[in-house]
C-alpha cells in the first residue's frame, strides 16, 4: 500500500485574499518610510555640503552663507530660525539640523517620529526592521550621541545613511510586499522625489548668478555635489561620460529612467504602488491620488528637454512638488480617513 | 562573589544556609561562581543594550525624565521545581476555575449570596460590581480567561496567594522577553538545567480567544485592544499582537453599526468577532460608562449584551479581584468546588468591619494597608517604612472610607540573589504565574518574577522601581541528594 492515510485533513484556503489594512496603520507606515527617507536625505545634504566647503576652501563668507542657504531651502527651514552663536556658520546649521529638538526638520525629530510611528505598528512590521530602525534612533538619541557628533561629523552621518538603507533593505526582505509594504513605498518614493526637486532646484537659485570665479573647477565641482546629494555621481558618469554642465545633470535627474534616485523612476514606483492599493482596495474606478500620478508619471516619460526650458528649471519642478502635495491630500482623504 | 551574601533570616530562594546552595540551585551557583564579577558584568551590559535596541521598554507615569523605560532585567533567573510547580499548579487551576464560577454567580442567580457566604453589601458596594452585566450571558460562561495570580513566600517557603488580577493582568510579554535575553546571553545553563518551555503562551492565548467567538463567526475576526503608544503596558499589546498575528487597534479604529462592531480599514470597514481589550471597564464604552473616555468605543457594550462581540477578559470581573473580596476566595472554592483551597491566603483584615478596623488602627505600624481598588503598588501604606504622619494619614483615610481599605500583616518576602556593584545581595521576590481559561485551563510554566531592586524593600511593582527574573520551572526534579555510594560493593 502506497497510500498514505490522512485522517481530518486540515481545512483551510491555501489562496486566503490578503488581509484588509486598518488605516491609521496605513497613515503609519506612511509616515514611519517618509520620515527614515528624510533623514537619510538630511545626513547625506550635511555631509556632502561640509565636504564640498572643505574642498572650496576659504570661500568668502556671504558664499559659504549661500551654500548653506540652499541646504536650508532644499529642507525647507527658514535661516532666520538658526540660534544665533559665536561657532562657525557651518557647525551651527550642522547641529542645529542634526540635533535641535525645536526643530521639525531635524534628524533627531524625523527619526524620533519615525520611531513613533513604527512604535504604534510594531504588530504590522517586522521585528528586524523595528531593531533597525530602534538601534538607529538610539544611536543618535543616546547620551554619546553628541560627542560622537561633534568628534567626527562625516562618520556620524554616514552612520544614519547607511542606518536608513539598511532599514529599507530589511523592509524589502522581511516584510511581505502586500498593502503595507506599498504605503511604505509610497511614503519612500514620494518623499525622494520632493526632497530631490528641491535639492535641484534650490542649486539653479544660488548657483547662476555665482561671481566669475565659479566657472571652470569651481563650478564643476559644484554640480558633483549636487549629484553626489542625490547619491547619482557614478551612474551619471556612465551616463555621460563625465560631461558636467547644469542641464545635463538636471535632465539626468529628473528624467532618467533607470536610476532609482531620479525623479521620473520615484514617481513611476510610486505610481505603481498607489495603483496596486487602489486595486487590492476598489478594483473598479481610479481614484484622485492615482490619477494625478498617473498624469505626472506620463508627463515626465515623455517630457522634451524644450519643455523644461520654457519657464526654466525651477519653475518646472515647482509644478512637480504642486502635484505631488496634491497627491498627499488625495491620499488622506481616500485611505487613512475612513 | 557570594563571599558576603547574607540570608538576614529570610527565606533564601537559592540558599538554604550561607555558602550552601539548594540541590536545585547548586548548578546555577557554580555557574556564577566561576564566573567572577567581570564576565557577569558584561553579561549584565549585553542584556541592556539588547533590551535597549529592541525596545523592550515599559512607561512610567510622572517620572520627569521621559516616559520610556527600558525594562530592568535581573540575570539571576529564580528556579521552581518540578514538584514545587504540580502544588501550584493545581492551586492556581482550582482557584481560576471558582472566580469564574463565582463570576457567573454574582451575575445571575446570586446564590452564594442567598446562601450568605459572602455579605452582599460588600459585592454591590464594590467598585469594580458592574450591575450592567446582570443576567447578560457571556460566550461560554467564562469570565476571568486571563488571570496573573500574584504569589509570595513567607519566612518558611510556604506559598501564599497575595492577590488574584482577574481584570487585564500585564506583564507576560516581560516573561517571554526575559527568557529570549536569557538564552541569547546563558545560553550554556539551558543545558544544564531541563526547564520548561514557554513560548507557546500566545499560541494558547489565541486558542484561547478562538474559544469563545460568536457563533456566527467562523474564521473569527480578533483584535487586541490598546489605550494607545503612551499606554505603560503598549508594548505588551503590542508584542501579543504582534506574536499571535491579529490586529492591534484604538478606540478610535473602531465602530459600532447595527450591533456590530467594525475597524476602519484603508478599504473601508471590517467586521471585529473578539476584541482582548486592554483598556478597563470604565473606558470601554462612553454611552455605557464613563463618558469622558475617549479610548472605548461607542455602543461596544450594546454590541456585546448583544452576543455579537466576545470581550476577554468579560466586564465585570473586577470584583473578583477587589481586595476587600479577595478573603472570601477560599470559602468561593469550598462553596462551588466542594474543595479546600490548596494555596492559602494571606491573613487579611477587613477595614469595613468594625473589629476588624479597631485592630488595623490599633497594629498600623505591623501592618501593610491596601485601597481596595488601586493596582500597580499605588495608594499601600507599609506600616513598619512609613513615618508617624504617613500612618496618622492613613489612618484618617480608612476612618473616612473603610470600604476601600483592608490590611494584612507584613508577610516577609523570600528573597533571591541579585547582582549590585561587583557581589550578589539578596533582593525581595514575588511571583506572578499567567492562568488561561478557554477550552481547558493552561498555566504557563513559570512567570513573571519581580525583584524589588532596593535593599529591604518589599515593593516589586516595575512602575516602583522594580525589576524581573526570568522564572525556570524544572521538567523534573534534580535528586535532592547524591545517591548514596555503594560502600557495600567496595567488600564484595
Amino acid at each position: 500500500m502506497t497510500q498514505i492515510a490522512l485522517f481530518n485533513p486540515p481545512k483551510f484556503h491555501p489562496h486566503r485574499p490578503a488581509r484588509p489594512m486598518m488605516a491609521r496603520d496605513a497613515d503609519s507606515m506612511y509616515w514611519m518610510s517618509r520620515y527614515v527617507e528624510r533623514a537619510e536625505h538630511i545626513a547625506r545634504l550635511l555631509l556632502i555640503n561640509s565636504n564640498l566647503l572643505v574642498d572650496v576652501g576659504d570661500l568668502a563668507l556671504n558664499i559659504q552663507q549661500r551654500e548653506w542657504q540652499s541646504v536650508l531651502g532644499s529642507l525647507r527651514v527658514d535661516s532666520a530660525t538658526i540660534p544665533p552663536g559665536d561657532g562657525a556658520l557651518g557647525m551651527r546649521v550642522a547641529s542645529y539640523l542634526a540635533f535641535d529638538p525645536e526643530n521639525p526638520s531635524s534628524l533627531l525629530c524625523c527619526l524620533t517620529r519615525a520611531r513613533e510611528n513604527a512604535r504604534g505598528i510594531r504588530e504590522n512590521i517586522s521585528l528586524e526592521m523595528w531593531e533597525s530602525l530602534n538601534t538607529l534612533y538610539w544611536s543618535i538619541s543616546a547620551d554619546e550621541a553628541r560627542t560622537h557628533f561633534e568628534e567626527s561629523p562625516d562618520d556620524f552621518y554616514r552612520q544614519v545613511i547607511a542606518g536608513s538603507m539598511l532599514f529599507q533593505g530589511l523592509t524589502d526582505q522581511t516584510l511581505s510586499h502586500d498593502q503595507g509594504w506599498l504605503f511604505i513605498q509610497l511614503g519612500k518614493f514620494l518623499e525622494r522625489v520632493e526632497v530631490t526637486c528641491r535639492i535641484i532646484e534650490h542649486k539653479f537659485n544660488v548657483l547662476p548668478t555665482e561671481d566669475p570665479r565659479q566657472e571652470g573647477a569651481l563650478r564643476t565641482i559644484h554640480w558633483m555635489a549636487v549629484l553626489r546629494c542625490c547619491c547619482s555621481i557614478e551612474a551619471y558618469r556612465r551616463h555621460h561620460v563625465g560631461d558636467m554642465d547644469p542641464m545635463r545633470v538636471a535632465s539626468f535627474l529628473i528624467l532618467e529612467r533607470n536610476f532609482p534616485r531620479s525623479v521620473r523612476y520615484g514617481v513611476g514606483k510610486a505610481h505603481d504602488a498607489i495603483a496596486a492599493i487602489r486595486n487590492e482596495v476598489n478594483p473598479l474606478a481610479i481614484d484622485p491620488a492615482e490619477r494625478v500620478l498617473g498624469r505626472l508619471d506620463a508627463q515626465l516619460e515623455y517630457a522634451e528637454l524644450s519643455e523644461m526650458l520654457v519657464d526654466g528649471i525651477p519653475t518646472y519642478l515647482q509644478k512637480i512638488q504642486t502635484q505631488l502635495a496634491e497627491v498627499a491630500v488625495a491620499m488622506q482623504n481616500s485611505y487613512f480617513q475612513h | 562573589m557570594f563571599e558576603q551574601y547574607q540570608v538576614d533570616g529570610l527565606f533564601d530562594e537559592m540558599f538554604a544556609a550561607p555558602g550552601d546552595p539548594r540541590p536545585h540551585y547548586a548548578a546555577l551557583a557554580a555557574k556564577l561562581r566561576s564566573l567572577g564579577p567581570a564576565a557577569f558584568g558584561r553579561r549584565v551590559r549585553m542584556a541592556d543594550v539588547t533590551l535597549r535596541n529592541q525596545g523592550i521598554t515599559f512607561t512610567v507615569y510622572n517620572d520627569e525624565r521621559g516616559i520610556e523605560k527600558v525594562w530592568p532585567f535581573d540575570l539571576v533567573p529564580r528556579i521552581v521545581p518540578a514538584q514545587e510547580w504540580a502544588v501550584i499548579e493545581r492551586g492556581l487551576i482550582q482557584r481560576i476555575t471558582a472566580l469564574n464560577l463565582f463570576c457567573r454567580d454574582i451575575y445571575h442567580e446570586e446564590r452564594i449570596l442567598k446562601q450568605k457566604v459572602i455579605p452582599p453589601e460588600l459585592i454591590y458596594g464594590a467598585k469594580m460590581f458592574r450591575r450592567e452585566m446582570s443576567h447578560v450571558n457571556v460566550s461560554r460562561d467564562i469570565y476571568i480567561h486571563i488571570c496573573g495570580t500574584d504569589l509570595v513566600r513567607d519566612k518558611s517557603g510556604q506559598y501564599f496567594v497575595l492577590e488574584d488580577n482577574g481584570r487585564t493582568p500585564s506583564g507576560v510579554s516581560y516573561v517571554m522577553e526575559n527568557r529570549a535575553v536569557m538564552k541569547r546571553v546563558f545560553p550554556n545553563l539551558f543545558g544544564t538545567y531541563r526547564v520548561r518551555a514557554i513560548e507557546d503562551y500566545p499560541y494558547n492565548l489565541l486558542q484561547c480567544l478562538k474559544y469563545v467567538a460568536p457563533r456566527h463567526a467562523s474564521d473569527p475576526s480578533i483584535a487586541v485592544l490598546t489605550p494607545g503608544v503612551y499606554n505603560s503596558a503598549y508594548f505588551e499589546h503590542s508584542f501579543l499582537a504582534r506574536q499571535m498575528g491579529v490586529e492591534l487597534v484604538e478606540g478610535r479604529d473602531l465602530v459600532v453599526d447595527n450591533s456590530f462592531v467594525y475597524m476602519r480599514t484603508t478599504g473601508g470597514l471590517r467586521r471585529v468577532d473578539v476584541i482582548y481589550r486592554r483598556v478597563d471597564d470604565d473606558f470601554l464604552d462612553p454611552l455605557c460608562f464613563r463618558p469622558d473616555s475617549g479610548l472605548g468605543v461607542a455602543g461596544l457594550m450594546n454590541a456585546y449584551r448583544m452576543g455579537n462581540l466576545a470581550l476577554v477578559n468579560a466586564v465585570g470581573t473586577g470584583v473578583s479581584d477587589d481586595k476587600a473580596i479577595y478573603p472570601f476566595v477560599p470559602d468561593m472554592i469550598k462553596f462551588y468546588l466542594g474543595q479546600d483551597a490548596i494555596l492559602p491566603n494571606v491573613q487579611t483584615y477587613i477595614c469595613a468591619r468594625d473589629n476588624d478596623r479597631k485592630y488595623v488602627l490599633e497594629h498600623l505600624h505591623e501592618m501593610v494597608v491596601k485601597s481596595t481598588n488601586e493596582s500597580g503598588g499605588y495608594g499601600m501604606l507599609i506600616g513598619h517604612q512609613a513615618s508617624h504622619a504617613e500612618r496618622e494619614e492613613f489612618a484618617a483615610k480608612i476612618q473616612n472610607d473603610p470600604r476601600n481599605f483592608i490590611a494584612q500583616p507584613v508577610v516577609e518576602l523570600s528573597q533571591c540573589p541579585s547582582l549590585v556593584d561587583d557581589h550578589f545581595e539578596g533582593r525581595r521576590v514575588d511571583l506572578r504565574p499567567y492562568i488561561l481559561y478557554g477550552e481547558k485551563v493552561i498555566v504557563m510554566p513559570g512567570g513573571l518574577t519581580r525583584v524589588a531592586l532596593r535593599k529591604g524593600s518589599l515593593v516589586v511593582n516595575s512602575s516602583q522601581g522594580g525589576g524581573s527574573k526570568d522564572t525556570w520551572v524544572l521538567e523534573e526534579d534534580i535528586p535532592s541528594a547524591p545517591p548514596p555510594r555503594p560502600e557495600s560493593s567496595i567488600l564484595l
